[in-house]
């Protein structure tokens, strides 16, 4: 066996694991970077269902102050965050593909999916704080600027908040990107079969340590290009210096 | 003024209602749930029907030669590969091989991710006590593998005390290695374990007597190394068996059992085993296998020549 591993074929195999590295990288780009979105925004929700005991008797109390100032769903937002940041992905993995198997016998999520959703709630978590940075980081005021020119919230939103924010997010999203890259190798946990397993897989087959560390050739090439993309991303949006 | 307020507590007092609801019917899916949990452990008492109904026998291995390989088409091949296929066309279903994870083999198992654990497996207190498992078909040992240029110095379990040892974590070796007191470092694999001694990291490693003799010495990757001290035989321990690992309570094993006697009987067993060079680390079924191990061993290989 180990005399047919040469140099070509185990680039081969290695460009095989890479093909799942970057479907599990895109694909949770795909789904985390709108739904990271979406989390920003409950984590800065304002909504207070019990506001109008403000004020009231029951509201004097320390319990009634604290229900009437509370926001469930950035409570609920945050605690999820905080769930997610707080423990390994690697446990997460192992959790989310065998524990519904383990609890319910439930086994309608195949490895890859499996690994993608992990990944997709991860990342989300992720990317809805560096979101919520950015947004917060736009002065209140052009807001009210807005509002005093009659625009709806939305028109603020789309037209004079988000562009800022792209722009101020970009060097800590690519921060998250390059991370990702390397944390897609986690995903070999369940048998996921990307470039690090296949690299690994040579140790097994051949007693070959070499392209294990030649992964790394493949995941500096992949990590290159997105260096170029957000350098190049930066440079398109000087034009204009919030 | 007022009714707006008194709406707002209405609004408030039917959202906390509906959360209750909520919270209710959150209990309930989790009691279905637990019946269908309970549904899964009937399915699990006939895993055989579960299997046959699926149509499919997922099993779980490590690229482990000479049991489990990629041959050049990458197709699984091997002692246990080729086992297992026999086993799943006695069923009546097709096989898949799943490259696992080695320390998730439980979860994977008991997750139904694979049906059964099939990779030259030594039956250990862990394996035995979380799967079902067949009768041990193959006998192995635990061997000190060390840069042959030195072997002639450690051919006794007392000279391996100045050693460094690595070993795979969680096998048998490393049991072997902990019970003599050695000094020992735990790697992910026996193959790392190797990799280990061969870079000089670690003076000697201990690993199956079965993987020593189809990965090292002349014609391997690893020609400058040799296994000399049989532990199992030096400590005076137990000879280590190989079985096939199944759900807990399945029943599986019983059936695999009685399919390996017939394959045994008819001398097909034979057959697989000299093709991958493990005949004489056979098990006979163990029906007829009352007598002492070596005899076994001894049978089989009788059994083997005369199948050949």
């Amino acid at each position: 066996m180990s005399a047919s591993v040469t140099f070509s074929s185990v680039t081969v195999t290695l460009f095989e694991g890479l093909v799942t590295t970057a479907q599990l990288f895109f694909l949770t780009l795909v789904f985390a970077l709108p739904i990271g979105l979406l989390l920003s925004f409950g984590a800065m929700n304002r909504w207070q269902p019990f506001r109008m005991l403000r004020g009231t008797k029951f509201a004097s109390g320390r319990f009634g102050c604290a229900l009437s100032e509370l926001r469930p769903i950035s409570l609920v937002v945050k605690t999820v965050v905080w769930i997610i940041r707080g423990t390994p992905l690697m446990l997460q993995i192992i959790a989310i593909f065998f524990g519904p198997r383990l609890l319910w016998g439930f086994d309608l999520i195949d490895r890859f999916p499996s690994a993608l959703l992990t990944f997709v709630i991860n990342y989300a978590c992720y990317f809805s704080e560096i979101f919520r940075g950015g947004i917060q980081s736009v002065p209140v005021g052009q807001q009210e600027a807005g509002l005093v020119l009659g625009m709806t919230k939305g028109q603020i939103f789309f037209k004079v908040t988000l562009l800022q924010v792209i722009k101020r997010v970009i060097p800590p999203m690519g921060n998250e990107f390059i991370n990702l890259v390397k944390d897609t190798a986690l995903a070999r946990t369940i048998s996921v079969y990307e470039v690090l397993w296949m690299g690994e897989s040579f140790i097994k087959s051949a007693g070959l340590m070499w392209p294990l560390f030649y992964t790394a050739v493949f995941y500096l090439a992949f990590n290159g290009i997105l260096v170029l993309l957000f350098g190049w991303l930066e440079k398109k949006l000087d034009y204009f210096r919030a | 003024m007022k009714t707006k307020k008194l709406l707002s507590l209405l609004l408030a007092g039917a959202m906390s209602a509906s959360l209750l609801a909520g919270c209710g019917n959150t209990n309930e899916t989790a009691e279905t749930g637990d019946d269908t949990a309970d549904g899964g452990e009937t399915t699990q008492t006939s895993d055989f029907q579960y299997i046959q109904d699926k149509g499919t026998l997922i099993v779980g291995i490590t690229n482990f030669a000479p049991m489990d390989y990629p041959d050049e088409n990458g197709e699984w091949i091997g002692f246990d590969a080729d086992m297992a296929k026999a086993f799943a066309q006695e069923m009546g279903v097709d096989v898949e091989f799943i490259e696992i994870n080695w320390d998730n083999k439980i979860m994977e198992l008991e997750s139904g991710a694979i049906d059964a654990v099939w990779n030259g497996m030594t039956l250990t207190d862990e394996v035995t006590n979380s799967m079902s498992c067949s009768d041990p078909y193959c006998v192995n040992a635990q061997v000190v593998v060390v840069p042959s240029d030195v072997a002639g110095q450690y051919q006794d379990a007392d000279s391996l005390s100045e050693l460094s040892f690595a070993v795979e974590s969680g096998s048998a070796g490393e049991d072997a290695a902990e019970a003599l007191g050695l000094n020992f470092t735990a790697v992910q694999s026996q193959s790392t374990a190797l990799m280990e001694v061969a870079s000089g990291a670690s003076d000697a490693c201990v690993i199956d007597l079965l993987m020593a003799g189809a990965m090292i010495g002349e014609g391997t990757s690893y020609p400058d190394l040799t296994y000399t001290v049989n532990l199992n035989e030096a400590s005076g321990a137990e000879s280590e068996y190989y079985g096939v690992g199944f759900r807990k309570d399945s029943n599986m094993a019983e059936s695999f059992n009685n399919f390996y006697a017939a394959m045994y009987e008819a001398g097909k067993v034979q057959e697989i085993a000299q093709t991958y060079g493990v005949q004489e680390s056979l098990v006979a079924p163990q029906a007829s296998a009352d007598t002492a191990e070596t005899a076994d061993t001894a049978d089989a290989a009788d059994a083997a020549d005369a199948a050949a």
